[in-house]
């Protein structure tokens, strides 16, 4: 492993163009493929639509799901009448919640944090838009018609929207808490009574009430990160139909295994009953993962014994999974020389009706919601809450963005309070390799200054800024961003290298545009001396493809890409040894090269499909060899969330925007912005920067405009009408990634992942810089123009802005 | 609910099907005809998944009913010849991620180029602005836009 650092700075983006960030120069066996921008893997099939992704495999004729929704967002179901809707014409059947749980109890509670999440609801709605009844007929649109048929009579009852109400208290959301059997360390919030308070992370070290109580400057702020939607193009599609004494089971899902396991708990049926097949996504950033419509589906298919198909509209899939909303109460302080000696972060994640994985997300963002400072003392309160709203779960950066937007808030503010520069002042307090985190985890691979220094580069930080012109104020702003990745988790790797030379990979990971077929195709191929195309990806399939704990938490690369790189190097010491066999020479005199193995001594080689061939006697033969990678962590204490192995490793990243807000609107142009990431090593520097640019334009959205309305816990803008993405007229003038290489000791070639690692400190970035502009520090987000305005008149007259 | 036998072609090939009158062009290409890469993302005509050239006009045709398409001649990405400089420029560019959006990229694209042979980058946003990327591949495909107009005039002149 390369042990020095090296900061590649891609060629600059052409105007209107990034001819820099592109090429598709592949390179044969012989100069290696790790670091070399391979093409993506089908990749005329995806731009000429004749890709098949999971809604275009052929399935038959199948029944399709309409479903009535709730109305209301907190009511006891008094009746659901679905005799109209059986009566027309068309319609197999129709099935309430209460029908489903007649016949499966309280297997139908499905969720991978807690159990509490019925496929139809059966007692009480607990968000409007809630599941209540589902109607199957042979056609689409008679199945979405006859759906608006059913009559259910509710008993509303008192709702709750405000998070931190429902954190105070109730009207309770549910009546006990149902910790799933996922996680072990959940076990003890078994029946609690009275609370929405699913989870409770704590975070403790030092004192920091005695040290801000001696500090000579501290800052303070509240927070608040909306929910926000995910949006991919691909809308779900789950299809399910019963084959003898098994389910089959093809869904656009991030979690093939994690379905696998949660419908064959659902059914109580045995995991060899129960195959599931995702294809590559058009998209996800965790929306499509763990029990989405898959438990609804399985459940309809198998009790009804017909092929049976949810396809969702966007409207659906707004209601189906969000981003929380955050509210953050913040401090941090510094003694006379600056070093930091206390923050605090109290959590709030609204985590809606369900639980999903939200009290993961409370915890995993909690450890870092300090920053990742050198500090004395710390404390977090990170607690995930239910309130009446649509259940909010997993997206790219797994609730991180949205404490770091609050300690990347604070170490501005409390670099200004001292009158230091943002940039120096955080250079000086970031964790350096060697250094304990907060939450007492040493760290290691993770180059927040090398970061933070390139990103400031980048944008010119030290160069001199013209600030005015005529109505616009332009500043600049930075902020770091940090994230441990999910630990303990499992990869497997099946590997066959076929007799002509070429390999297939049976691998769970779904390729969702981040690359996966490609980057895990470099690596096999680095190992075994091939090239381009030589390398093929499976795509999942539970029957084929070996267990893969989820493909999320920019997980892959590291994980999945080390069993690949095991299973690989098993394949080429086994091909050693028979190619040594047959030059009838020592296993230690060969090696693996592009012309085959070769004998250093003889200077003669045997090509791989002359080997093969010869090994089994037969053309088309297959050697397979596989591996697995598993990771381990010390869970943190309860009391205080220390751990001295918290994660397997982190994600280090920077972001450095230069802006102009024009004062007149409140309107925001980003003129450059530059986001550099620590990867460990670049297997594919292409797929890398397109995952740092793709993670500036979704945070684009994110910090300037992109958020879910809701009013009386309606959701009023889950449409496409009303939500509004990032265009291709959002973009900021210039968009520069940088790619960090500081490679971690057991990476796959010293790699880690990058597809949260820029959006994490994105938004903050851009509020720090507008505060550089304007001088006005607003703590909500977006920053619309409406909200930069009101803060720019209201500093004007004095006030302090929020 | 009427139902109506209308004709078009798809891409070359003369297409004859009997649709109920609320039907959407969508639903015809994609369910029965197989086009696939017609794609519906939202429903509204606000990302551009389905965007297909009737009569050479870029159409979202979740929004079009399959009745007003008689007589039409429609392209789809599938449609484009074998070495068309749009397909091959955005294969080279690299503009795609999960590639979801990308064949309605590529018909408004194609659409741009048979209008304005030599756009521009701000040509190019404007023509663009009604279709989502969510992966993020926009610097990306308006250089393989770029690149696909002089590939086109070289092959041209």
């Amino acid at each position: 492993m390369r042990k020095e650092k090296r900061v590649t700075d891609v060629p600059e983006p052409a105007p209107g163009g990034a001819e820099g960030a592109s090429g598709a120069e592949g390179a044969g066996g012989a100069a290696g493929a790790v670091g070399q921008r391979w093409t993506r893997a089908d990749a005329e099939a995806k731009v000429r639509g004749t890709f098949r992704y999971t809604a275009d495999e052929p399935v038959g004729r199948v029944c399709y799901v309409g479903l009535q929704r709730a109305s209301r967002p907190h009511a006891r179901i008094v009746t659901v009448d679905t005799e109209a809707a059986r009566a027309v014409p068309g319609v197999a059947a129709v099935l309430t919640g209460a029908d489903l749980y007649r016949a499966l109890g309280d297997r139908l509670l499905c969720g991978p944090a807690f159990g509490d999440q019925p496929a139809l609801a059966y007692d009480k709605v607990r968000y409007a838009g809630e599941p209540v009844a589902a109607v199957l007929a042979w056609d689409l649109a008679t199945a979405r018609a006859a759906a608006d048929e059913v009559y259910v009579e509710y008993e509303d009852l008192e709702p709750i929207h405000d998070v931190d109400e429902a954190a105070a208290g109730g009207p309770f959301v549910h009546a006990e808490l149902r910790p799933s059997a996922v996680f072990g360390d959940l076990a003890h919030l078994s029946g609690r009574r009275e609370t929405n308070v699913n989870y409770e992370y704590n975070l403790r070290k030092g004192d920091v009430d005695a040290e801000t109580a001696g500090a000579a400057t501290t800052v303070r702020g509240e927070f608040w990160s909306p929910p926000t939607h995910h949006v991919p193009i691909e809308l779900p599609c789950t299809t399910a139909w019963p084959a003898g004494d098994r389910l089959e089971v093809l869904s656009a899902t991030q979690t093939p295994s994690y379905v696998r396991q949660a419908v064959a708990e659902l059914l109580d049926l045995r995991l060899n009953q129960v195959r599931v097949r995702s294809r590559p996504l058009g998209g996800s950033f965790g929306s499509k993962m763990y029990d989405r419509f898959e438990p609804l589906v399985a459940a309809l298919a198998w009790l009804l014994r017909m092929p049976v198909r949810m396809e969702a509209t966007r409207e659906d899939a707004f209601l189906v999974t969000t981003r929380h909303g955050v509210a953050v109460t913040g401090h941090m302080s510094a003694d006379a020389d600056g070093n930091i000696v206390a923050a605090a972060a109290d959590v709030r994640y609204d985590t809606g009706a369900y639980a999903d994985i939200g009290p993961r997300i409370a915890a995993k963002s909690g450890m870092v919601a300090c920053g990742p400072y050198r500090m004395a003392a710390a404390r977090v309160r990170s607690r995930c809450v239910y309130t009446n709203k649509p259940s909010a779960g997993p997206y790219r950066g797994f609730g991180v963005p949205q404490v770091t937007f609050s300690h990347e808030t604070l170490v501005d503010e409390l670099a200004r309070a001292r009158g230091e520069d943002p940039a120096a002042y955080r250079r000086s307090h970031l964790l350096r390799e060697g250094d304990t985190a907060a939450m007492g985890t040493v760290m290691h691979s993770a180059d927040f200054v090398g970061c933070l220094d390139a990103a400031t580069a980048a944008i010119g930080w030290d160069t001199p800024l013209r600030r005015e012109e005529g109505p616009w104020r332009w500043g600049r702003g930075v902020a770091v961003g940090m994230k441990a990745v999910l630990t303990p988790t499992v990869s497997n790797a099946v590997l066959q290298l076929n007799q002509d030379a070429t390999a297939t990979l049976l691998i769970s990971t779904v390729d969702m545009g981040q690359g996966s077929d490609t980057i895990m195709a470099q690596l096999a191929a680095e190992v075994l001396c091939l090239g381009p195309g030589q390398v093929r990806v499976v795509a999942a399939d539970t029957d084929v493809t070996p267990y893969d704990t989820i493909t999320a938490g920019s997980r892959s690369t590291y994980h999945t890409g080390n069993a690949v790189r095991l299973a690989a190097e098993r394949m080429r010491d086994r091909l050693v040894f028979l190619g040594a066999e047959r030059l009838g020479v020592t296993a230690t005199d060969c090696k693996l090269t592009a012309e085959g193995v070769t004998s250093s001594s003889e200077q003669r080689s045997i090509g791989l499909p002359e080997l093969i061939h010869g090994h089994f006697g037969a053309r088309g033969t297959t050697l397979t060899t596989e591996a697995s990678y598993t990771t381990q962590w010390v869970p943190y204490d309860h009391e205080t969330g220390q751990s001295p192995r918290v994660t397997e490793h982190w994600f280090a990243g920077a972001v450095a925007v230069e802006l102009g807000v024009d004062t007149r609107t409140g309107r925001i142009r980003m003129r450059h912005v530059a986001l550099a990431a620590d990867v460990g090593r670049a297997i594919n520097p292409t797929m890398v920067e397109q995952q740092l640019i793709g993670s500036a334009i979704m945070g684009t959205g994110q910090a300037l405009f992109d958020y879910i309305v809701f009013a009386e816990g309606q959701m009023i803008n889950g449409t496409l009408l009303d939500y509004q993405l990032p265009s291709i007229k959002d973009l900021p003038d210039k968009i520069t990634p940088i790619i960090i290489e500081s490679p971690h000791r057991t990476g796959p070639f010293g790699a880690k992942g990058v597809g949260e690692t820029v959006l994490i400190p994105f938004a903050p970035a851009v509020a720090n810089a507008v505060r550089e502009a304007v001088g006005v520090r607003i703590t909500s987000l977006p920053l619309t123009p409406e909200r930069v305005l009101a803060a720019i008149r209201e500093n004007a007259n004095g006030g302090t802005a929020a | 609910m009427t139902a109506t036998t209308i004709e078009f072609t798809v891409n070359g090939v003369s297409q004859q099907v009997t649709v109920p009158d609320d039907e959407l062009l969508l639903d015809v290409l994609r369910r029965r005809l197989g086009y696939t890469s017609v794609r519906e993302g939202c429903g509204v005509g606000a990302c551009g998944a389905c965007t297909v050239l009737v009569d050479g006009k870029s159409t979202s045709t979740c929004l079009a009913l399959a009745v007003r398409a008689d007589g039409a001649d429609i392209t789809t990405a599938e449609g484009l010849p074998p070495g068309d400089p749009v397909i091959g420029s955005f294969v080279e560019a690299g503009a795609l991620q999960c590639g979801y959006c990308i064949p309605g990229f590529v018909m408004m694209a194609t659409e741009l180029l048979s209008e304005n042979p030599r756009p521009t980058p701000e040509d190019i946003s404007e023509h663009l602005e009604g279709n989502i990327c969510r992966c993020g591949t926009y610097l990306e495909i308006r250089a393989a836009i770029l690149a696909a107009a002089r590939r086109k005039a070289v092959t041209e002149a």
